[in-house]
């Protein structure tokens, strides 16, 4: 049934693409798998209305190769269970590609129906590393992989210049495995690891901690942990009048870091994180969310569903460029000749095991005042 | 020699607050026998009122910050008091004769409806006391830049201590709460009314954990609604290790706790921090089952 639907699809492009009268095509059907109901159901949302309305402006603009995109959503409720039933419905309604979906266990039920369909997959909230090492062909992610936030970290501290780093974890999975990978990286470096241990988490008085860590004198800290124990280490930091700049990850990324450590304390601090939409800086992204704004009167929540918008973004571009967009051809574009295409989130390409090529996560600051700022 | 002393400041300024919170489970366990589970929560009760009367209503802002803070401690010690009294009177009281395992799952449940209540009240997000409420002071002791406000909680938590001490040794009332320790029985005989004294006592408790979470929230700024579960561990711990019911014993408990702490995770490990402090509890209490200062039981012979 389903091979004869693609036999019917491809045909009819055949007999229509000389002609390339849009009109007369079948359009290029892409499902949207999201949590629009469930626990990410702003998530959800959010990456179907950036969706629906990139398509309509694709296809306002003549669509893609001539050809109109038909967007078919379907409801994973956040849920395996679910997004097993949602991925069947999409493969027997005949979507070439297929956009989502945020969580990581769900995006691993659906991946081997949609292998099992021949249907390309973009996941875009789906961080977790094994994903992309069951070395599916037509799978891929426009969101970074968990390891690559250790890998940023570290690039950001060797680009230091310094020599020693102190290394901070709370012995939640999280943040140990950054700190490992960090660590990892680091060892081959010029960056001596001096200082490498685990807070209890909860704790209010790190003084302890702090007073242990200063005597290795290392030129920074490391600390992988979440934005409440960050907070204090900063402001105990800087009741103790120790200079040392300090450096997150993403788990840090929360107003209430600066609540927690006072402005004084909380200036300065670095933390990595993937650019949130409101800090997206080249003109076409904030002319989208400008558009976004007016149709839907608040911008994204969150980066998460931006990642929708680059996966669509690319399945255009790749069914532009690829004479019959079957999702084989598609992905071989995606694999081979997509290089550095400009995304929401900055330049987008994919390695062979599909995963996104560059760096999503970006270097913030505590300014001052408090807020945050993206360093260029 | 710098970094020891160093941490030992850093142990006795943990110490004070945990010696501060230990006072107040020791005061009702020694009048009661009844450990008072819902101590932790009252102790971050007293930490939300503080904030709300400092900073959401700008008591700081208006009469200045040291009149306020004075003001604010008075008032959260008042307002605990109350709601330890009205914890005493839903909770404990009607549970008074059926036994003691009662009265602890009661407690244990008023531990949980106190959490859950502070949460829907404040929000589930924590709170945090802004970073420039006082102004920061450095002292120096022993050669040693330490902020003054550790050293003012370390020292209110002694004179809390002297405080209750002399109440219970030197005045009327504490010659009252001694008799219904020793034996509620005869002491009813004596004429004291121990249902008034067990409402005083309810009160002095619960007052001390509040204002315990008012100087924690000034001293460490950050406040959630589930702290109270692990200060509240740690400082019936002290307690404990001090001897449960008696006064200096909590403070000796609780200071010897943040010093065992901070020099566990200092020249031991740190990650292995807690269970480094509970071994040493356990390491105690095989040595002197009734802990450090034991209650005086002499006079029940």
């Amino acid at each position: 049934m389903k091979k004869l639907t693609l036999v019917a699809l491809i045909s009819s492009l055949l007999l229509t693409a000389p002609l390339a009268w849009a009109a007369d095509q079948a359009p290029l059907k892409i499902g949207v798998m999201a949590p629009v109901t469930g626990q990410w159901a702003s998530e959800g949302q959010d990456m179907v209305n950036i969706v629906k309305l990139l398509a309509d402006e694709v296809n306002k603009n003549g669509g893609a190769n001539g050809q109109q995109i038909a967007i078919e959503v379907a409801d994973d409720g956040g849920d395996p269970k679910t997004a097993a039933l949602a991925a069947q419905r999409l493969v027997s309604s005949g979507v070439t590609a297929v956009i989502g979906t945020y969580g990581s266990a769900v995006t691993e039920a659906s991946q081997d129906i949609y292998a099992d369909g021949e249907v390309l997959q973009i996941a875009t909230g789906s961080t977790a590393i094994r994903l992309t090492e069951k070395k599916l062909p037509l799978f891929f992610r426009t969101c970074p992989r968990d390891d690559d936030q250790g890998r940023v970290l570290a690039k950001h501290v060797q680009a230091m210049k310094i020599t020693k780093a102190a290394l901070l974890h709370d012995n939640s999975s999280y943040a140990k495995g950054l700190a490992e990978e960090v660590k990892t990286i680091l060892d081959g470096t010029g960056v001596q690891v001096v200082f490498y241990d685990a807070i209890t988490p909860g704790d209010r008085d790190y003084t302890t901690t702090l007073t242990t860590i200063k005597t290795k004198a290392p030129d920074i800290i490391i600390f992988t942990g979440y934005y409440p124990e960050a907070g204090m280490l900063l402001r105990q930091k800087k009741e103790m009048a120790w200079e040392v700049p300090l450096i997150g990850g993403d788990a840090t990324n929360n107003k209430s870091l600066v609540d927690i450590a006072g402005a004084e304390a909380a200036n300065g601090y670095y933390f990595i994180s993937p650019t949130g939409p409101s800090d997206l800086t080249d003109p076409m992204s904030q002319k989208f969310m400008a558009e976004y704004e007016k149709r839907f009167n608040t911008i994204p929540s969150s980066v998460w569903s931006v990642l929708a918008g680059d996966a669509f973004k690319v399945l255009v571009q790749a069914a532009s460029q690829t004479e019959k967009p079957t999702a084989q051809n598609l992905a071989a574009y995606l694999h081979q000749n997509l290089k550095d295409f400009t995304g929401f989130t900055g330049p987008i390409a994919f390695d062979q095991k599909g995963d996104r090529v560059g760096d999503v996560y970006r270097l913030y600051r505590v300014n001052p005042a408090g807020t945050f700022v993206l360093v260029p | 020699m710098e970094f020891f002393i160093q941490q030992l400041i850093n142990g006795l300024a943990v110490g004070g607050i945990y010696a501060l919170i230990a006072l107040g489970y020791t005061m009702v366990y020694g009048v009661l026998k009844l450990i008072n589970f819902a101590h932790g929560e009252l102790f971050t009760l007293g930490a939300y009122l503080g904030f709300t009367l400092l900073v959401s209503w700008g008591l700081a802002g208006t009469v200045g910050v040291g009149p306020a803070i004075l003001i604010c401690m008075g008032l959260v010690m008042l307002l605990s008091a109350l709601a330890g009294h009205v914890l005493e009177r839903a909770a404990y009281r009607p549970l008074r004769k059926s036994g003691r395992l009662s009265a602890v799952v009661s407690a244990l449940g008023a531990s949980i409806f106190l959490q859950n209540a502070i949460m829907l009240i404040w929000g589930a997000k924590g709170l945090a006391y802004p970073a420039d409420l006082l102004p920061r002071v450095m002292i120096s002791i022993a050669g040693q830049p330490v902020p003054l406000i550790r050293v003012v909680v370390f020292v209110s938590s002694l004179l809390v201590m002297l405080g209750l001490y002399f109440l219970i040794n030197r005045t009327r009332i504490g010659m009252a709460i001694r008799a219904s320790a020793i034996d509620q029985g005869a002491a009813k005989l004596m004429g004291i009314d121990v249902r008034q004294v067990i409402a005083i006592v309810f009160m002095i408790g619960p007052a001390l954990g509040g204002l315990a979470g008012v100087m924690f929230g000034i001293c460490y700024g950050q406040i959630t609604f589930t702290m109270g579960q692990i200060y509240g561990l740690k400082a019936f711990t002290a307690a404990i290790i001090g001897g449960i019911g008696n006064i200096p014993g909590a403070m000796l408990g609780g200071i010897l706790l943040g010093v065992i702490e901070a020099l566990g995770a200092a020249y031991i490990s740190m990650s292995w921090k807690d269970a480094i402090t509970f071994f040493a509890l356990i390491l105690i209490l095989v040595i002197r089952p009734t802990g450090i200062l034991p209650e005086r039981v002499a006079e029940k012979l």
